[in-house]
C-alpha cells in the first residue's frame, strides 16, 4: 500500500441529525448531537479547506432540513470544495433543485432502495416517498444537476439490483451505488431482518461485479473491501481494506470528527482540533490503518487485500476493528 | 506546435509531503517510482501519479511538448532524449484516458 494521503479526501458531513424519515436500515437515527450555528459550520469549512481537501459530502440526516444548506454550499464551493449530498429527496422542490445547481453542488445522490413503491415506502416508513424522490430526481435533471442514486443493499431488494440499475439509468443518473449494510444504530437493531447471510453476499457481488463490467452507460459503485475475495483491486488502488481513515473522516453535526459515520468512536471535535493533527495523530486511526489479522483472516490468503473487510461492520458486531467482517464468506 | 492541457473536470491535488520525499530519494539516487505526488479523482476513480508524472501534470496549463520538456530538465537529471520520449509516453497515456485538452 502507498502512503496515506496527506489530508483526507473527502470528508463525510453530517450538517444535522435530524431527519424527516425513520427508515429501517438507518445508522443516525439513534445518534443525537446540538447542531452547530451557520458560522461554526463555515469555520470549520475554512479550516478544513487549508488542507486542501478536495470533496464534501453531506449525508444523513436529511441535509434538506438545513435552512442554511445553499449558504453552506456556496460557502465550501468558494472554498474550492466539490460538494454533493445525499438526500431522501422529499424535500426537493424544482426551486431547491435550482439552488442546488446555483450554490455549486457537483452531484446530489437520491435514495431509493427499490423499484417497487411500496416496497421502498415500506422500508423508508413514508407512504409516497419513492414517488417523491423520483420527482426529485427529475427536477435535478431539469436543473441540470448531475444526478446519482443510492440503494442500500438488504434482504428487500438483494435479489432486484439489476432492476435498481435500470431505474438509476432511465432517470439519468451517472451513478448508482449500491451500498453494503451497515450493521450501525437502526441497522444493528433491524440487522437478523434485513442484512444478508454471507453466502447472499457472496452471490450478490458475483452478480453486482459481472453486471458492473458489462455497465457502460452508468457506473455502479460498490465501495466494500469485502469483495477483494472476488476481484483483485485495480492497480491502481490508493489504499487497501476499508477507506475510512485512511481517504476519509466523517464530521458530526456538532463538529466531532469520526473514522466514519458507522463507527461512533470520536477522536476530536473541529472547532478546536486542528484536522491535520487529528489525520496525524490519532491512535483510533492508526489502529485503523494498521490492522492485525485475527482468527480466519490469520491464514486467509486475501489478506493483502482485503485487510479484514469493513472495519464498522467488525467493529459493531464485535467491538474489535480486527475482528473479520461479519459478512464475509470464506469459510473458517 | 499544440499547447496541451489538464482536463478541467478532473479533480486533483498535490501531495505535499510524497513530492518531498521523492525529490529525497531521487537526490539519494534511490528509487522514487513508488511515491504518489499528485491523487487524481476521474469519474469516481482515483489515481495517483508518480514524480514524473505529478510534475508533468502540474505543468499542463496550456503548454506545448517542447516546452515541457525544457522546463522539466531543470528538475530532472535524465539526458534529453530519454526525458523526452518518458514525457511522450506520459502524455500518450493519459490522452487515452480522456485526461488532456489539446488547444
Ligand atoms: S436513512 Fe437517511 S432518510 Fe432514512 S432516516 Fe436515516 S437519515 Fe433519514
Ligand atoms: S477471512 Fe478476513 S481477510 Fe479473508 S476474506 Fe474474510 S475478512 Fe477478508
Amino acid at each position: 500500500m502507498s502512503r496515506i494521503p496527506f489530508s483526507p479526501v473527502t470528508i463525510n458531513w453530517t450538517l444535522t441529525f435530524r431527519c424527516n424519515f425513520n427508515c429501517r436500515h438507518c445508522y443516525s437515527r439513534p445518534e443525537k448531537a446540538p447542531e452547530l450555528p451557520t458560522e461554526q459550520v463555515k469555520e470549520i469549512m475554512a479550516k478544513v479547506a487549508k488542507y486542501k481537501v478536495p470533496f464534501i459530502n453531506y449525508g444523513g440526516g436529511e441535509p434538506l432540513l438545513r435552512s442554511d444548506l445553499f449558504e453552506l454550499t456556496s460557502y465550501a464551493t468558494c472554498l474550492g470544495f466539490n460538494v454533493s449530498m445525499n438526500t431522501n429527496g422529499f424535500l426537493m422542490t424544482r426551486e431547491k433543485a435550482a439552488l442546488a445547481g446555483e450554490s455549486g453542488f457537483k452531484t446530489v445522490g437520491i435514495s431509493i432502495d427499490s423499484t417497487r413503491p411500496e416496497v421502498h415506502d415500506d422500508f423508508r416508513n413514508i407512504k409516497g416517498s419513492h414517488k417523491k424522490a423520483v420527482s426529485a430526481a427529475k427536477f435535478l435533471k431539469e436543473q441540470g444537476v448531475r444526478l446519482t442514486i443510492s440503494s442500500v443493499i438488504c434482504r428487500i431488494n438483494h435479489t432486484e439490483f439489476e432492476d435498481l440499475v435500470r431505474q438509476a439509468r432511465d432517470l439519468g443518473a451517472e451513478q448508482i451505488s449500491l451500498h453494503n449494510y451497515k450493521c450501525a444504530g437502526m441497522g444493528f437493531t433491524n440487522k437478523d431482518e434485513l442484512d444478508l447471510s454471507p453466502a447472499e453476499w457472496k452471490e450478490f457481488y458475483l452478480k453486482a461485479i459481472a453486471l458492473r463490467e458489462k455497465a457502460t452507460d452508468i457506473r455502479i459503485s460498490m465501495d466494500d473491501p469485502i469483495t477483494a475475495t472476488i476481484h483483485k483491486a485495480p492497480e491502481q488502488a490508493i489504499v487497501k481494506g476499508s477507506t475510512c481513515g485512511k481517504l476519509s473522516l466523517n464530521i458530526r453535526a456538532n463538529g466531532d470528527v469520526t473514522p466514519c459515520g458507522f463507527i461512533p468512536v470520536v477522536i476530536g471535535n473541529l472547532l478546536t482540533d486542528d484536522l491535520k493533527d487529528l489525520w496525524d495523530h490519532s491512535n483510533v486511526l492508526e489502529k485503523m490503518r494498521n490492522k492485525k489479522p485475527k482468527e480466519k483472516c490469520l491464514t486467509c490468503k486475501h489478506y493483502e487485500d482485503c485487510l479484514g473487510g469493513c472495519t464498522a461492520r467488525a467493529y459493531a458486531t464485535t467491538g474489535d476493528f480486527n475482528s473479520p467482517d461479519p459478512h464475509c464468506w470464506v469459510a473458517k | 506546435m499544440r499547447n496541451i492541457r489538464r482536463n478541467p473536470d478532473i479533480i486533483w491535488r498535490e501531495e505535499e509531503e510524497a513530492r518531498d520525499e521523492a525529490l529525497r530519494a531521487m537526490e539519494r539516487g534511490d528509487d522514487a517510482s513508488g511515491e504518489g505526488t499528485v491523487l487524481l479523482v476521474e469519474s469516481g476513480m482515483m489515481h495517483q501519479l508518480n514524480l514524473l508524472g505529478g510534475e508533468i501534470w502540474k505543468l499542463l496549463d496550456g503548454i506545448d511538448e517542447e516546452r515541457l520538456v525544457d522546463t522539466l530538465a531543470m528538475t530532472f537529471d535524465i539526458d534529453r532524449e530519454t526525458l523526452s520520449m518518458d514525457v511522450r509516453d506520459f502524455l500518450i497515456d493519459i490522452d487515452g484516458r480522456g485526461w488532456l485538452v489539446h488547444e
